[in-house]
Order: C-alpha cells, then structure tokens, then sequence
C-alpha cells in the first residue's frame, strides 16, 4: 500500500470561554461599592469555579475589568462581583457604577483562578477594602470545612466596607477593624507565625507588602495574596535581548529588550492566551521546557519561581540567553 | 515536588462515578475506587450507601457479608454496621467498643449514575457533581456499557481531547474531513474545564452514520462537533448533524473512574434524540462507539506500560495538545490544593 499518510494537519484557535450575561441584580453594598448579580439571559448553567476565581468583564472596547466572584461556587445560575468606585481609576469602576444597570448586556470572559484555596485545618484571612470579595466565598468554604479560621477585615470606617451584614452571621471569627475606630491592621500581632495555618490576604498594594514583610517568618509557602495591580518593578532590573523557542509551535523568536514575550511570540502567529498584560492575572502562565526565566509577575510564589516550571510571559523575562517554551 | 499517594494524579476532593444506579441494589457490591475498596448498597429507603470495605474488627470485607434491614452484618463475627458506618452491633458481647466503625463516603444519586466523594468528607458540599442531563431525560434514547483499561484516566482524558489520532487510530470512522484536512479547532478554557469544538461543511456522512440515521450514504450534512473536559471524572461529546432540515444530536459521556494507578473504570453512554427505542440503531451505535474504545485502548495500554517500565520520561507536545496540556494543568493543581506543602 502506498497512500499517503493522511494529513491531519489543523489549526487550533485557543481562547478562554467568553459568556454574554445579563445583569440581574445591582445593589449598593457600601459607600461606593456596588453589587452586581450577572446571569445567563436564558438561565443557563455558567462555567464551575472555586473561592479564589475572577473574571474580566469586557466593559466596552478596551476596557476590560478583573473582579473576584463573591458569591457562591456551589449556585451555577449567578455570578456576584462588588466593584469599587474608584475615581482615580482609568475608568472601568466607573463604567460600571455609572452604565451598567439591571438588564444591561455585557460579555464576562473566564473564570480563572490564581488565588485558590488550598487545604488546611487553620487559616487566617486579611481583608483590606474591597479586597474583601475574593475572600468571602474563601470563608463560606472555611466554614463549610470546618476548619479553624479567622478573618481580619481593615477599611476607612464601617460605612465603606462591604459585606458586613453577610459577615455578621460568623460572629468573632470575623475581627473588624475600620481605620477611624482602631487606626492600622496590628499586623505584627495578627501575623504571629503559627504553624499548619494557610494566610491568604487581598487588598490595596501598600496592604500586601506589609503582610509580606510580617510574614517573613513564616514557613515557605504560608502566604497567598491576590492583587488588585502589579506589584512595583525592581528598578534596577535592566531588559536584555534573549531567545524564545516555542516547542509546540516550531518556532524561534527574538525578543527585544523593548517587548514582551507576549508580544513577539503572538506576532509570529503564536496562539497564547493573555489578558492583563501587568502580571496579575495569570492568564499566559506558560510551562518553561528550559532555560531559566526572570520572574516580574506578582503571582508566582517564591518557591514557585525559584522552581521555574511555569511563567508569566505577559511581563517576565529570561536570566538564560535562550528559553524554551511549551507554546 | 513528592509524588502523591496512588492513584497519585488524581484529586480526591471530587465527585466521581461509583456505579451507575441500575448497578446499585440491596446486593452488597464491592468496587474499587481511587485505590479504596467500597462497598455499595442500597436502602430500603432508596438512599445509596458507600462504606469502606473492611470491617473494623477483623479486616474481613464486609461485602461477604449480608445486608438485613439496612444494616451489614460481617460474615466472620457477626459485627453490624449501619449506613452512616457506626457498629452498632457486636453479638458476643453487650456493648460496642467505643467509636467503632468504618468510613462513610458522601454520596449524590443523580439520574442514572451515583457519584461518589472519596476525599475530606467537610469539602464535598464545595462542589456539585457534575450534570448528565442527556443521560435521564426522556426525549433521549441511552444505551452504554462499561470497561476496565490497563491505563490512568488522564491518557483516557488526553485521549478523548485529541482530535489528531482519529485519521490513523479510527480511519474508518471518522469524518472524512480528518483525512483530508479538517477545519479549525476552536479550544476554549475556563478555571475548572477544557473544551473543544468544530464544525465540518457539509460533506457525505461516514457509512455507519448514514445507517444509523437513516440518511441516504450520498447525502450531504454538516457536522459539528464539540467536546468538553468537565472535570477529572468525566468527558463528554457531542455530534450534531444536520441535513434536509432535520437534526441528529448524540451525547458521549464518559465518566473516568481511577481504579489503581495506571487502571481505569470506563463507564460509557451514547444518549441521543433521534430514532427513540430503535434497537437497530442501539446496535449500530453500540457497535460503533465499542469499535472506537477498542480501538484506542490497546495504544493507551501499551503507553502506561512502557512508562511504567521505563519511566515518564520527558513528552513533547504538539501544537494540537494545546487541550490535553490545559487539562493536565487543571488537574495538576486540584492535586496540589488538596496536599499542600507541609506549613510547620
């Protein structure tokens, strides 16, 4: 027999699920914190998702925003999300507040989920504002569990933190500490290194490195924290000229010290998935097959980047003059 | 990182398929699952009941036992347990030791499948089991089977999610359209799922869809196809055919069951809304789907049996793997959530 092997070649198109929901529900939750309740329009089910998850809601052209889901994994039928006002913002907060009403259309792209909740008989949780979101879904599983878990839960003052009535329901577990009553989160108190406790903290930027550094002590691996924006580049790290060899793809690349990754790899026809292009989302995390990369995202663990099996490439870059990819 | 303990790439914080309901009676049965012997019966009440299959005081399986008003009595002394797998009973003596029993599995029963949560039994209310609804609706013909592969259940699920065997694997089967070029592959991702679909332009039916729709063999129809990773426990397809405005929708659902490492259940059905009770077309459907698994088992096979002779070993992947890698992803950190690194 002499046939030609048969040819199977074909192109793939790889993207995340992108769902048209309707807003079924609006409410003010805080001073300048709304609550939006996002459907199907035809009731159908939405994608599953753990304590942890975001989504992009892709507002208007070039206005793409990432919010925690806030409500329950286990209730198929809705999405929650709480979004704060926030005036100095590039815009997306106030899209929403202002435009989006019930019964307005728009398209949500994920879930996904780099802030997942890993199993443990203790956790602390701190909350700082509307960093609250991600962690709420958190402490409903904690309970569920039946783990050992506390919330400390920072804001200006009462009337601007959300959530507060849903909180009420877990008593002293929840610790609430607004600003204008009791001033700063006592970190150093709070942060007592205690061993087999998951700590898992969101919030404003000036929050989390404070966590980070009365965190030090503790055991590797202990800390989670979820971020609203990039976390502040070295800016001492200089960009270099460096090799990508997509595995999968065939394909070699250049990458200048001006670009990204991202950028080339997409332009030479790569299919990547990406989304924040800041580092935050975790989106184009990629399987490093060799080479050692220069960790910039502010999502990977420290052991995770001393590891080097996966990367960011929306921001990070290569120590190695060639990396390889499995893209 | 440490390997985890068998069946080792799999999480057990999830719902997986214990039986399907028809297998499941006042009989004791006795399944392997995820490297656990359990044991399964039904109430007089209709609830399942899933213990572990050991009884406490001599280790004998209870399921050589015997099952009398909804309680288990051990075949070697006597022993009594209930559905929530207390002892509560021990003939030679009055009283029962203090805590003993045997552990209970949370348990859902939805349409024709029970599934079971062999993990921490506190986070089984995290999650639902995932929905079959092909499976019990009646506007849909069911017919399935079920099979035990020498293979772990992600070859089967990178199985089901690559489309770039079936020229050489399945030629006769296939749509035509994977020897001759088939048209892109869209591939969609979410935190939980992989997902697959494609649509070929109308083109003549392969022989054994032709005689099973009843469509004449020339005749012309557009095929989608799609396909979707739900979760480590389960795989389902769809085929939807279109031609002379009439529309044929068949659902392939395949639920994983890891056995032991490098052993997997197959619980296999073919649920379709066309041609109801047509045992003609049961045949043909089941003759066609067992052709595919038969097919491809012996390759899945032979891959688990060389990696376990000779190790992983490092894999390449190809530009079309783009699905499997995803789902190897999702999976890899289910696995790492439930046994996170030590905290002391």
């Amino acid at each position: 027999m002499t046939a030609a092997e048969p040819t199977t070649a074909m192109a793939t198109i790889y993207s995340e699920h992108v769902s048209e929901l309707v807003v079924a529900g609006r409410e003010p939750v805080a001073d300048g914190v709304v609550s939006l309740v996002l459907e199907h329009p035809d009731g159908a089910e939405l994608p599953t998702w753990t304590p942890g998850a975001h989504v992009d809601l892709l507002l208007v052209p070039d206005l793409t925003r990432q919010y925690s889901l806030c409500g329950s994994p286990s209730d198929l039928t809705r999405w929650r999300v709480g979004v704060l006002l926030d005036h100095g913002g590039r815009g997306g907060s106030r899209h929403v507040h202002e435009q989006l009403e019930v019964g307005s259309r728009l398209r949500v792209r994920g879930p996904r989920n780099h802030f997942p909740l890993v199993a443990s008989e203790r956790y602390l949780f701190v909350a700082g504002g509307i960093g609250i979101t991600p962690l709420l879904p958190m402490v409903a599983q904690a309970e569920q569990a039946g783990a050992d878990w506390t919330l400390y839960y920072g804001g200006r003052r009462r009337g601007s933190m959300a959530f507060l009535d849903e909180l009420a329901a877990y008593g002293d577990r929840v610790v609430l500490r607004p600003e204008d009553e009791f001033g700063l989160l006592d970190l150093a108190t709070i942060l007592e290194p205690q061993p087999g406790t998951a700590v898992y903290s969101c919030g404003p930027e000036a929050l989390l490195q404070a966590v980070e550094q009365h965190s030090a002590a503790w055991p590797p691996g202990s800390l989670h924290v979820e971020r609203f924006a990039a976390k502040p580049v070295d800016e001492g790290a200089e960009a270099t000229t460096f090799e990508v060899v997509c595995q999968r793809s065939g394909i070699t690349v250049t990458v200048p010290a001006d670009r990204s990754i991202l950028e080339v790899v997409q332009d030479a026809g790569v299919n990547a998935l990406s989304s924040c292009l800041e580092g935050v989302c975790g989106t184009c995390e990629t399987p490093v097959v060799e080479g050692t990369p220069d960790h910039r995202d502010s999502l990977l663990s420290d052991e995770e980047k001393a590891a080097g099996d996966y990367m960011m490439i929306c921001v990070s870059r290569s120590n190695s003059a060639r990396l390889v990819l499995d893209l | 990182m440490t390997a985890p303990q068998p069946p080792g790439d799999a999480p057990f914080d999830c719902w997986y398929l214990a039986a399907g309901s028809n297998e499941v009676t006042d009989e004791l049965t006795s399944r392997r699952l995820l490297g656990r012997q359990v044991l399964l019966y039904r109430q007089r009440d209709g609830r399942v009941v899933a213990l572990d299959d050991r009884c406490a005081h001599r280790a004998l399986p209870l399921s050589l036992g015997r099952l009398v008003d909804d309680r288990v009595i051990c075949r070697y002394h006597g022993f009594t347990y209930d559905g929530t797998g207390a002892c509560v009973q021990v003939p030679s003596q009055e009283h029962v030791p203090y805590g003993t029993q045997v552990a209970s599995y949370p348990v859902r029963e939805e349409g024709a499948v029970v599934w079971i949560w062999l993990g921490d039994p506190r986070r089984a209310g995290s999650a639902a089991p995932p929905r079959t609804p092909w499976l019990h609706d009646e506007a849909w013909s069911v017919l399935g089977g079920i099979r035990t592969v020498a293979a772990g259940y992600l070859l089967l699920h990178e199985n089901a999610l690559d489309r770039t065997h079936f020229a050489y694997v399945h030629p006769d089967t296939s749509h035509r359209g994977y020897l001759e070029g088939p048209p892109p592959l869209e591939i969609e991702v979410t935190e939980t799922s992989v997902s697959y679909a494609r649509t070929f332009p109308a083109a003549p039916l392969a022989a054994w869809q032709s005689a099973a729709t009843g469509l004449p063999p020339d005749t012309r129809a557009v095929q989608h196809e799609s396909g979707v990773f739900v979760s480590p426990a389960l795989h389902v397809d769809h085929m939807r055919i279109e031609a002379d405005g009439a529309v044929f929708r068949t659902a392939f659902v395949r639920a994983f069951t890891p056995v032991d490492p490098g052993v997997t259940r197959v619980h296999w059905w073919s649920a379709r809304d066309w041609a109801p009770g047509d045992r003609t077309v049961d045949e043909i459907l089941h003759r066609v789907h067992e052709r595919t698994m038969e097919e491809d088992e012996p390759l899945l096979e032979a891959i688990q049996a060389t990696v376990d002779r000779d190790g992983p070993g490092r894999r390449v992947n190809a530009a079309a793997d783009a699905a499997s890698v995803r789902a190897e992803q999702i999976v890899r950190r289910l696995v790492d959530e439930e046994q996170p690194r030590r905290l002391t």
